[in-house]
């Protein structure tokens, strides 16, 4: 192998900040110009340059995570914005600005640095209209094949519709179940309508007897324009309601932080101490409504249907949602936070409110005893998803995995703890890692991380109990009408029950953003099927598949 | 003398006429009982038993604890419309529900279920029941190759591959019971078990097969899961992997005969344990019709439980279990099985 180690120090600052003008020296000519994002450094680079920068920003400084890929048209160019991390920092941020011409809108590919820009560049390309090249596979993601226009574009007329004839559509029956004469293998379309999709996901699978050859799963059943509805409401209240519809399995109030923390640093709201102590335990609430879910999903592909883990988690997960009633007055959208603080305070009396929210972190570490007997103490189960559906963890950095699935890969990696927000940082937890790198790694992780999420639950109850009566400030000062500054952009992500869940908005100084961009986690996570179930048996990538605990209502927004 | 013997008897109808009246008359109890038992599982026991395992309350609405699901149910699925894919396989199609169904249902004929019920008993009683059972695959690999869908496909794949793993085991063990009674013939074997094997003052263990050689019969209740395909062997119909493999593209009336083939199959194979292991329709007090069907209910019930509560295999960890595992130790037991045998003297 090569003798040039890669040197991850270019461009950090002695105190660990980033040092930008190091980092515009390093890639040299190909910076045109440099901007100022509200959460870092913009570098303007030229289009046909962005695989060396990127590839150079990877290998020697050390941004191995492309969280997004941002596409926008202005009124004089396109725009794609690479949003760079670094797993081991993601305060180290830097943004890849790469104009094009209206005219010719092409621009080189990052696929061949990150995996994860393979998706990211589809959907630029799909509802943007920006010409990727030397990319691997430029088709539609999100929108069918026989779309016609690029949505989010400038020049598209919303009004006309879509008159497509079934017979332009590809016969799925005719073109792909008998590719050649000769070959050994059989195509096979798992889902839409699949009991082990978890909702609408198409699978194209190609079989060797029961093995997979090759997965290329098709998105987009589920895609509702929630970007572009975002784009059309007004900050203060009407966006709220619609992060809920994200990741619609009872993470609402985890996907209403996202967008409540770009947006308030967008404008600079400071939020009360008291309203982020209630948005935690929320939080986290949440994350445990969401891994029981997914853990008991998981059971139920690994045990066949009418099982007891099932019904145990939902049994479990059940008490949660009462909770949250209690506290939002909803089961699942619950449209709880506000820009500046919450909707309300706890519900009174707060005795009774308290005493079911310990009632329930009491006697939850005893059912995930349970469930770690049924689980991660069956050895059937062990012999199912040990060493199956395998992410190492450079493939998981690759494709932009964050999350219980980068955890499962033993990549230490939590926005709660390493780019903090909220009362985090506050309270004692731990962030729980696993090194297996499997179907089980992912598993065991989201039952260790609910043991966590019950401690901060816990420490947020005795600080609420606490607080002052006359401090319990839910709110704070905020305009009626928020126009933030013009031509801001930012990007801030808080850690989903998924994974890293972002945000990226751009101001034009009206009270609706000008472009809202949804950096949703299980769609990264989702790209990743493809490594983890080559070559392995159907039951296996029905297990990784629910090992990825996607829902596809964050995955297709 | 058999069922249909005592029938002719007591009609007063001797020659052909006779058996041939008694043994419809036979075989259509036998059917009636078996079929009730279906009925009762099918709709409403499994039900409640796996929401019994789960924490729910399933069925309650309809008649004393939802008994009358039965009924609503059976009127339900059989009013439901016929629908037959375009492309299928018939009459293959057509036949494999009915093979199902009705292969399981012949393998009751020669099991001695008490108070005189038993409609045959041939000396190769037990060889027939493996027989006819087998019938089942051959309705499985129909079923999935004549529906042309791939799912079922690979439902009918893996049904021919389980069964090609298993019928060996489960058969090697079979014998080795036959070993012991010195027959084929079901009556034989039952009465071989009827012995008292030790005596605890008012308790007599009786000389049942399952406490004379353990090894055998948990060898055979293993390979008699994968036999129904139950789980942790419930692959041929894996409904997260394949949909619902061999059954995918049935509906009405045809899927109703292969969810009955299925149940039937399964206390088929309740049957054969309670036969060879467990003194066929021998215990105290009550009729031995009672005590078979508690018996074969205790299976069905055992089968409930692992469904609740056990995972599924992956196809090549359970042809790998059949083949290096129960195979070679099914044949450890029918050999240390002949050897005690006939070493010692009886």
């Amino acid at each position: 192998m090569s003798l040039e180690q890669p040197t991850l120090d270019v461009g950090e600052a002695p105190d660990s900040g980033l040092d930008y003008d190091e980092l515009a020296d390093l890639l040299g000519d190909a910076v045109l110009d440099r901007e100022q994002h509200a959460h870092a450094e913009g570098f303007v680079v030229r289009a046909d340059e962005v695989e060396a920068v990127l590839s150079t920003l990877k290998q020697e400084a050390g941004f191995d995570l492309l969280s997004c890929v941002t596409a926008q048209e202005y009124q004089d160019r396109y725009e794609s914005i690479y949003h760079l991390k670094k797993y081991k920092d993601p305060t180290q941020e830097l943004s890849i600005v790469v104009p094009t011409p209206t005219d010719r809108p092409v621009s080189q590919s990052g696929s061949e640095v990150y995996e994860t820009a393979n998706w990211h560049e589809r959907e630029a390309y799909d509802l943007v209209g920006i010409q990727y090249d030397e990319h691997p596979d430029l088709r539609r993601i999100l929108l069918p094949e026989t779309w016609q226009g690029h949505p989010l574009s400038r020049g598209y007329n919303q009004k006309k519709p879509q008159i497509v004839p079934l017979s332009e559509n590809p016969n799925p029956m005719q073109t792909k179940t008998r590719e050649s004469g000769d070959s050994d293998t059989m195509f096979l379309n798992i889902g839409p309508h699949h009991p082990a999709t978890h909702g609408v996901l198409h699978l194209k699978t190609v079989l060797d007897g029961e093995q997979v050859v090759d997965v290329d799963p098709d998105i987009g059943y589920l895609h509702r324009c929630e970007e572009q509805m975002c784009q059309q409401s007004t900050y203060r209240h009407q966006i709220m309601p619609y992060p809920d519809r994200w990741d619609y399995l009872s993470s609402g109030i985890l996907n209403e932080w996202a967008y409540a923390r770009t947006a308030e640093e967008l404008a600079d709201i400071e939020v009360p101490e008291y309203a982020q102590v209630i948005r935690t335990m929320g939080a986290e609430l949440c994350r445990i409504a969401s891994h029981l879910l997914a853990v008991g999903t998981f059971g139920l592909d690994i045990y066949g249907d009418f099982t007891a883990i099932f019904m145990y988690t939902v049994t479990d997960r059940e008490v949660i949602e009462n909770i949250l009633e209690d506290l939002t007055g909803q089961r699942l959208m619950f449209n709880y936070l506000r820009l500046g603080g919450v909707a309300w305070d706890l519900p009174e009396p707060r005795e009774d409110f308290f005493e079911k929210v310990r009632d329930f972190t009491a006697e939850f570490p005893e059912s995930l005893q349970e469930y770690h007997n049924m689980l991660s103490s069956n050895e059937i189960f062990h012999m199912r998803v040990k060493d199956t559906g395998i992410l190492p963890p450079e493939e998981a950095k690759s494709y932009g995995c964050t999350g219980p699935v980068a955890r499962g890969s033993g990549i230490d990696y939590d926005l709660r703890r390493d780019d903090p927000y909220g009362y985090y940082d506050e309270l004692d937890w731990n962030v729980i890692t696993d090194d297996g790198c499997d179907n089980y790694s992912r598993a065991y992780v989201r039952l260790e991380e609910m043991r966590e999420s019950v401690r901060i639950i816990d420490q947020c109850v005795d600080i609420l109990e606490e607080w002052p009566e006359d401090e319990r400030e839910i709110q704070a000062n905020v305009p009626r009408t928020l126009k933030p500054d013009p031509d801001t952009e930012i990007y801030r992500a808080v850690e989903g029950a998924k994974g890293e869940l972002g945000i990226y908005i751009r101001s034009d100084g009206t009270d609706k953003p000008a472009r809202f961009k949804i950096r949703s986690p299980a769609f990264c996570n989702l790209q990743s099927l493809e490594v983890m179930s080559e070559g392995e048996y159907i039951p296996d990538l029905v297990a990784s598949l629910g090992s990825l605990d996607v829902v596809l209502g964050e995955v297709d927004r | 003398m058999t069922l249909p013997d005592t029938i002719s008897d007591l009609l007063g109808i001797g020659g052909t006429g006779g058996d041939l009246v008694g043994a419809l008359f036979g075989a259509v109890l036998v059917g009636s009982i078996i079929l009730a038992q279906a009925a009762v599982a099918g709709p409403w026991a499994k039900r409640k038993i796996t929401a019994a395992f789960t924490d729910r309350i399933a069925i309650d609405k309809i008649g004393p604890m939802g008994l009358g699901y039965i009924i609503v149910d059976s009127v339900r699925l059989l009013s439901k419309e016929l629908i037959i894919p375009e492309g299928v396989d018939r009459p293959a199609y057509d036949i494999a529900p009915v093979l199902l169904a009705g292969s399981a249902l012949l393998g009751f004929a020669v099991i001695p279920m008490g108070s005189g019920i038993q409609l045959a008993d041939p000396e190769v009683g037990l060889i027939y029941v493996f027989a006819v059972a087998s019938l089942a695959s051959v309705a499985l690999v129909m079923a999935g190759y004549s529906s042309n869908n791939k799912y079922s496909f690979l439902g009918g794949l893996r049904a021919v591959a389980q069964n090609l793993a298993y019928e060996i085991p489960l058969i090697l063990t079979g014998i080795s019971v036959v070993i012991f009674a010195g027959s084929l013939q079901m009556s034989e074997i039952v009465a071989a078990q009827s012995q008292t094997l030790v005596d605890l003052g008012p308790v007599a263990v009786p000389a049942w097969y399952a406490i004379l050689n353990p090894f055998a019969f948990v060898l055979f209740l293993a390979a008699n899961f994968a036999e129904v395909g139950r789980n942790p062997f419930d692959l041929p119909e894996a409904g997260q992997e394949i949909v619902a493999g061999f059954q995918t593209e049935y509906s009405s009336v045809y899927f109703v005969l292969l969810y009955l083939g299925e149940f039937i199959h399964i206390f088929l194979g309740g049957a054969l344990i309670a036969t060879i292991f467990l003194g066929g329709p021998a215990g105290p007090v009550l009729p031995g019709i009672v005590w078979f069907l508690v018996k074969i209910w205790g299976v069905f019930l055992l089968t409930q439980w692992f469904r609740s509560a056990v995972p599924r295999v992956r196809i090549d960890q359970m042809i790998e279990i059949g083949w290096k595992g129960l195979l070679v130790l099914s044949f450890a037991n029918l050999f240390i099985t002949a050897v005690i045998v006939g070493v010692l003297p009886t």
